[in-house]
């Protein structure tokens, strides 16, 4: 039974300093979703018995039957503090009752689920991350550890699965504080490497209580605070200083009687307090309860002060190992209490996020509602995901209030990604129909919801693709656009099996790309309908609802494709110019690669075409040693006016050149999204606009004359400068067992792909790997290493960077390159042979 | 005056450009033009059909229409027209002596002959395969000759010949292809051929049919573009039965003699089973210059797909008239517009002449076409064009809500057959949806704008589009104000019925029934250069030029300032 109220739940979120929104993330198997129930369990969410194999937050069924998350899934609890003195131990912050309301988020580990955890972590502000014993941090750890730190999101940690180190291991106590304090290092050093300065220390301590340790699966865990208050009564010291004891490099010299930081007394080799006070009790239990001693765990029982439940008391072996230990150390207590203790509340933690949330000025209205977390405020509301509800086709817009209070009735207005304030363009408003409690797979509704709380909306789906701002301000600029470490590189290709069927098509593609963060679906201009993922799986999950759920008709895929880029490798050989059709008018100009860092600078969004233009110039000038002139003189980003290629006007004194910007801008965004090798988009290339000469007569060079004109001098400049094609690359982590790397290698090498990092995972025989892989080769990838190492090996991979397309030159039709740019245009039904560039190359 | 100018003005095409024709038509270059005798010509032309015609029914002025890869042979067909109409008309009156006399346009020639004459029509309007209706109005004629490969449309205004000049075959060449690509000889085939070889089909059916081909069908020209083939009627197959179509054209394969165009070939490829050509060398005045490839129709049918779906978020559409000839078209325009309307978006009609790229992209604001034409000239080549250009069919398709559309890979090109009824977009749901989102109860908020219409989802890109139907607003005020049920939330408060005198707001557009002009909204948001003054903008530190005086009058000479000399 539940054992709270959706009212109590009301009631504790008019106290924002009582709340506490976190997110569990990990890498993939860690133990998230398992971690989780234990928590719900105590809510009384599920049964306690069922705590550890429902992962009732994997609501979807083919989420139960794979065994991973795949969609976040938000549920709030109620938590208590056991007494006042705890709250004494919130450092930092003011609380208001023992009552708390912790909105939890369980998260995705696999990789190409990421976005999901991204649109977790923006509507959070603490994180609870979740570390195999065994396997230590993972790639996925740190990718979603450094993902959290950037949206200013303070970690907790929790080792888990450490059941699998005693019963599958076998490993002594001092064995078992080395592993605990090597994968405490390794968090602690991706958490110093990616730290903001303005949220001060984040590293974890466990003798500050920010780490706890356990095991999801028999849903135990503790911290070392909750036995340094057992033990500080014993030994009659303060608790705190008890902490500091019961970890590191302190001994309790027993015959002394006294605490001591050497290890040896008289030659003796000392018991460190860590594995006297803390493991030596949970190593007893193990032992007695596995090796059927049943009245040594009588014994243990009554010398802990423990009282089992009837039914457990005649169970064995594991299963009573699982009892014992759940009473004895309940996993949901001291994961509360640390997340109570030490996640920051939303009045808290809004106060250093306010500036890297908000676009505005930090000193409006709305930035100064989102610093206080004023319920009072104006509503300012990121919707971050749209979560699906029963009924077909529509949505839950699911999001965080940062201020003011949202309520059932109330006009608000939707800004989508690309508002700009004072202008209509992605603005829409709308009355929210409903608000809601999102709790696992159900929603509870409720009136209202003030700042600081995470909610559910409903009505609004519309007028959302995936995620946006709501706000009943005027002036409000839009809360930040999130940016997910993913980028849908992954393409297939759907068709109805059925004519008559398009329309279902139609509509599953728009709930489809709604229903998940990252997922694209496009059409082509070969006319495909395309869905675009971040790898294998992903696709393979949104196809599969695609056709089964959001579609519900058979459907065709096509084999996986990858995208690509046409791009330049050198500098125009030439100027190229193109003459207008009426002849009265030229244009000259030059392409030229632009720096692989500034081209992923600009795809991040840290330089935009929003930029202002002068601070856009510095940085170009300093990081990237552009000439000022030319950098305060880039006149568009394209494709879409956002993409990473620049035209730049380095003209001297051309007359009427302003009134033909328009035609050449338009000319630029047509042939950066389609280049001339084979309708590609274009990427990292720079034009130089170097002269132009216009027709005196407004008349004769206007948009006709100039718009095709344009593109097919930028044309012209790309074909006279090397032009090539770039290919998007997978960042592959591999672990695998030192017998299996000759495997690995192997398929590494005949699918092109270039290992850069080898290294041992201490104390383990596991290698990890990292290498390079292009995505063209990666389609199957996974099968070939199963084989190749009998399953030994468990990839990870990501989308790192573009590179260019080795085999030649795309214009020699006999090269590798040639040959792909000749299938590529086939299968989009245009002319075989890439247009010459004396097709938009003009003669004087 | 003119003797002063040394060279033309700036503004005339430069010598060199002018017989460079843009298009694709191939027109002949003299060089490869064959030889042929009068004899040939008279045969190829039809000369004394013509002149019968001309004679039964008694026209008093013809045109000839020419397509510009025979305009080289106009001269011989007008004088030996004339020739054989004098003949018939009797041999022993005295013939006239002809003055014949250069038109200097170059564009009509008269002919005299008594009371029968003659005028040559060239540069048609439109598309060659077209009659040309008003040019022959122009020269007052009373029937129209039309030479060359026609779409055959039907025509509004004049009686037409169509004369498809004859073309020779080679039977056992055909034949063999023939047998190459059907080896199973009771597979069913319709032979077709460009009009110019029509007169082959049946001696090539017969000659099949004696191979033991016994399922082939040869199809007979009639004028009517809509029909299953496209001006061409099948005979029926069983003589007993009176039912005409009685076969499922699905089973059908089609051998073309001589290469179809390209708004044929997709046409065909949906509604029969396949399609072979055989290609003529022979036929140096169609206008296909390459030869089309008929396994490629399935992803030239999915670029067109790709098109629909562009025009289907488009706020601004142009329709495009190309055409002032073929049949009902004033009310295919209307039948589009209403179309457009519907669906909220916003149409605006333009006529070009020929079009090409630099003339529709010079109407930046309109996000797509559609084009108004026979049923040859609806497909247009995108290569190269700014925004994407559609038939009326294809339109019809785009406008319909994404709840309905269906594309089966069935095409057609013309205008014949657009449905009348205009379509509407609106989901019912979604209204009935939103009236009830209105009734919820209003909550005071900061708010108090009225709610907006959902973005439409745009297929192309997956992004959401919020003006995709900048109209949509006029139709739900006028249909308010129609119900006067739901006065509440939409009658606009742009509306002010006082006489008081509003001022009008700094960049404030027009209001058309309470829309915002879609084509200035344009202007304002999204062109950067607005007129003159804006050169310069304080933000930048850019220094203006100094104010000089201009030149000032007509293109042929400006003058500086008040001195008369020329610049």
């Amino acid at each position: 039974m539940v054992n709270f109220t959706i009212d109590e739940i009301r009631g504790l979120m008019d106290k924002p300093s009582n709340v506490r929104n976190m997110s569990v993330i990990a890498h993939v198997d860690h133990g998230k979703s398992t971690l989780t129930d234990s928590l719900l369990a105590k809510a009384g969410i599920i049964s306690t018995a069922k705590a550890g194999d429902a992962r009732a937050t994997d609501t979807r069924a083919d989420e139960q039957e794979r065994g991973i998350t795949i969609k976040s899934t938000a549920i709030s609890l109620y938590g208590t503090l056991p007494s006042e003195d705890d709250l004494k131990d919130i450092v930092g912050q003011k609380s208001d009752g023992t009552d708390f309301l912790i909105n939890l988020i369980d998260s995705p580990g696999h990789v190409d689920f990421s976005s999901e955890v991204t649109a977790a972590l923006r509507v959070t502000d603490g994180a609870l991350v979740v570390v195999d014993t065994i396997e230590g941090v993972c790639v996925q750890t740190e990718t979603v550890l450094r993902q959290a730190l950037t949206e200013r999101i303070k970690p907790v940690v929790v080792i888990n699965k450490v059941d699998r180190a005693l019963l599958e291991l076998q490993v002594s106590k001092e064995d078992l504080y080395q592993t605990f304090l090597r994968t405490i290092e390794s968090v602690n050093v991706v958490i110093s490497t990616y730290l903001d300065k303005n949220m001060g220390d984040l590293q974890v301590y466990p003798e500050k209580g920010t780490v706890a340790f356990g095991s999801g699966l028999h849903g135990w865990a503790f911290t070392i605070r909750q036995f340094a208050i057992r033990y500080a009564k014993k030994f009659g010291v303060d608790r705190n200083k008890m902490m500091e004891r019961l970890w590191g490099d302190n001994y309790f010299n027993a015959a002394t009687k006294k605490w001591t930081n050497k290890g040896t007394h008289e030659g003796k080799q000392l018991e460190r307090a860590f594995s006297q006070f803390i493991l030596d009790p949970i190593f007893k239990i193990f032992s007695a309860v596995m090796n059927f001693k049943k009245d040594e765990v009588a014994t243990l029982l009554s010398k802990l002060d423990l009282k089992l439940p009837s039914e457990d008391r005649d169970k064995e072996g594991k299963q009573l190992l699982k009892a014992v230990m759940r009473t004895f150390l309940p996993a949901a207590d001291s994961l509360l209490e640390m997340m109570i203790l030490h996640l920051p509340s939303p009045v808290t933690a809004q106060r250093y996020r306010a500036e890297t949330l908000y676009e505005g000025p930090p000193d409006d209205e709305a930035a100064i509602g989102i610093r206080d977390c004023d319920p009072k405020g104006p509503l300012m509301l990121y919707v971050s995901k749209m979560v699906p509800t029963s009924d077909k086709g529509r949505f839950y817009a699911f999001g965080r209030v940062f201020s003011g209070t949202v309520k059932s009735g109330i006009k608000v207005r939707i800004q989508g990604p690309n508002y700009t304030p004072g202008k209509k363009e992605d603005l829409f408003i709308k009355a929210i129909q409903r608000t809601v409690l999102m709790m696992g797979g159900k929603v509870e509704p409720i009136d209202d919801m003030p700042a600081g709380n995470i909610v559910g909306l409903v009505g609004i789906d519309q007028f959302l693709l995936k995620s946006g701002t709501l706000t009943n301000l005027e002036t409000a600029h839009n809360l930040k656009v999130m940016k997910f470490s993913v980028s849908p590189v992954v393409t297939r290709s759907v068709q109805v099996k059925n004519a008559q069927d398009l329309p279902k098509l139609v509509e599953g593609l728009k709930r489809l790309s709604k229903s998940d963060p990252c997922v694209v679906t496009s059409t082509s201009d070969s006319g495909e309908h395309v869905v675009a993922g971040a790898g294998e799986l992903h696709l393979e999950i949104c196809l599969k609802d695609l056709e089964e759920d959001h579609a519900g008709v058979p459907l065709i895929f096509s084999d996986p494709v990858t995208q690509l880029r046409e791009t330049v490798g050198g500098t125009s050989s030439i100027t190229a110019l193109s003459k207008s059709p009426n002849k009265h008018n030229r244009l000259y100009m030059v392409a030229e690669p632009m720096a692989e860092e500034l081209a992923k600078t600009i795809e991040e969004g840290k330089i935009s075409p929003r930029d202002d233009f002068k601070a856009r110039a510095r940085i170009l000038a300093d990081d990237f040693g552009w000439d000022v002139t030319d950098a305060r003189k880039i006149w568009c980003f394209g494709p879409d006016g956002t993409g990473a290629n620049l035209l730049v006007d380095q003209t001297k004194a051309v007359q009427y050149l302003n009134e033909i910007k328009d035609s050449v801008v338009s000319g630029f965004q047509w042939a950066t999204r389609e280049g001339p090798l084979a309708e590609e988009p274009m990427r990292s290339v720079r034009w130089n606009i170097l002269d132009v000469t216009l027709h005196a007569d407004a008349i004769h060079r206007g948009g006709g004359q100039i718009i095709p004109t344009a593109r097919r001098v930028l044309y012209a400049a790309t074909l006279l400068a090397e032009p090539a094609i770039q290919e998007p690359v997978f960042l592959v982590e591999i672990q695998v067992p030192e017998n299996a790397m000759g495997g690995v290698y192997g398929v590494l090498t005949r699918r092109r792909g270039h290992v850069f990092n080898e290294e041992q995972r201490p104390g383990t025989p596991l290698f990890t790997i990292k290498a390079y892989l292009p995505i063209m080769e990666s389609f199957g990838f996974n099968a070939d290493l199963r084989q190749a190492t009998s399953g030994q090996a468990f990839p990870q991979m990501v989308f790192d960077h573009w590179q260019l397309l080795p085999g030649g030159s795309p214009l020699d039709k006999t090269s590798k390159v040639g040959q792909l740019i000749e299938s590529t245009r086939k299968r989009k039904g245009i002319k075989i042979e890439v247009p010459d560039v004396s097709n938009y190359y003009d003669k004087l | 005056m003119s003797t002063d100018l040394h060279a033309p003005p700036v503004l005339s095409t430069p010598a060199e450009y002018i017989f460079e024709d843009p298009d694709s038509s191939s027109a002949l270059g003299k060089e490869n033009r064959p030889e042929r005798s009068d004899d040939e010509l008279f045969g190829v032309y039809e000369i004394a059909r013509t002149a019968a015609e001309i004679k039964a029914q008694n026209w008093g002025r013809v045109a000839l229409q020419f397509p510009d890869a025979m305009l080289a042979d106009a001269p011989w067909v007008v004088e030996a027209l004339n020739r054989e109409l004098e003949k018939s008309q009797h041999s022993g009156s005295n013939s006239v002596s002809k003055s014949i006399e250069r038109g200097a346009s170059g564009g009509t020639q008269p002919e005299q002959n008594q009371n029968i004459r003659l005028y040559i029509l060239a540069d048609t309007s439109y598309s060659a395969c077209c009659v040309d209706e008003i040019a022959a109005e122009h020269a007052d004629a009373d029937a129209v000759v039309h030479y060359g490969r026609a779409c055959l449309s039907p025509t509004a205004r004049l009686p037409v010949l169509h004369i498809f000049t004859r073309q020779t075959l080679d039977y056992n060449a055909v034949t063999k292809s023939f047998v190459q690509d059907f080896r199973n000889k009771e597979t069913r085939v319709i032979i077709m051929a460009d009009v110019m070889f029509q007169e082959h089909v049946a001696p090539v059916c017969q000659t099949l049919k004696s191979q033991g081909y016994s399922n082939v069908v040869a199809t007979e020209i009639i004028r009517d573009p809509s029909s299953t083939i496209p001006n061409r009627s099948l005979p029926s197959l069983d003589p007993v039965s009176a039912e005409k179509h009685d076969y499922d054209l699905q089973e059908y394969h089609v051998f073309h003699i001589s290469t179809p165009p390209t708004s044929l070939l997709l046409t065909l490829s949906s509604r029969l089973a396949s399609l072979r050509i055989y290609p003529t060398s022979s036929s140096p005045y169609t206008t296909i210059a390459s030869l089309p490839d008929p396994s490629a129709t399935s992803s030239m049918l999915r670029r067109r797909y790709a098109l629909v779906l562009r025009l289907a978020t488009a706020s601004i559409i142009g329709i495009l008239v190309n055409t002032l000839s073929v049949k009902n078209y004033m009310s295919t325009i209307s039948t589009l517009r209403e179309q457009i309307a519907a669906a909220g978006k916003k149409s605006y009609t333009i006529v070009v002449g020929k079009l090409n790229a630099p003339k529709l992209a010079n109407f930046a604001e309109i996000d797509g076409w559609v084009v108004v034409g026979c049923w040859e000239s609806g497909l247009v080549d995108q290569d190269g064009l700014f925004k994407p250009v559609i038939t009326p069919f294809e339109l019809a398709l785009a406008m319909q809500s994404d709840e309905s559309r269906i594309w089966t890979g069935e095409w057609w090109g013309g205008i014949e057959g657009v449905k009348s009824e205009a379509y509407s977009s609106t989901e019912p749901t979604e209204s009935q949806e939103t009236v009830q989102s209105e009734t919820a109860e209003d909550v005071d908020g900061r708010v108090d704008e009225e709610e907006s219409e959902p973005p439409v989802f745009d297929l192309r890109t997956g992004k959401l589009v919020s003006n995709s139907r900048p109209m949509r607003v006029a139709i739900r005020s006028s249909h308010s104000a129609a119900n006067g049920t739901q006065s509440n939330d939409s009658t606009p408060r742009t509306q002010p019925n006082g006489s008081a005198i509003v001022k009008r707001g700094t960049g404030e557009i027009a209001l058309v029934n309470g829309v915002a002009s879609p084509g200035a909204e344009f202007l304002r948001s999204k062109r950067t250069w607005q007129g003159l003054g804006s050169d310069f903008n304080p933000g930048e530190d850019e220094e203006s030029s100094v104010v000089e005086e201009g030149r000032s009058g007509v293109a042929r000479g400006y003058t500086v300032g008040q001195e008369q000399a020329r610049s």
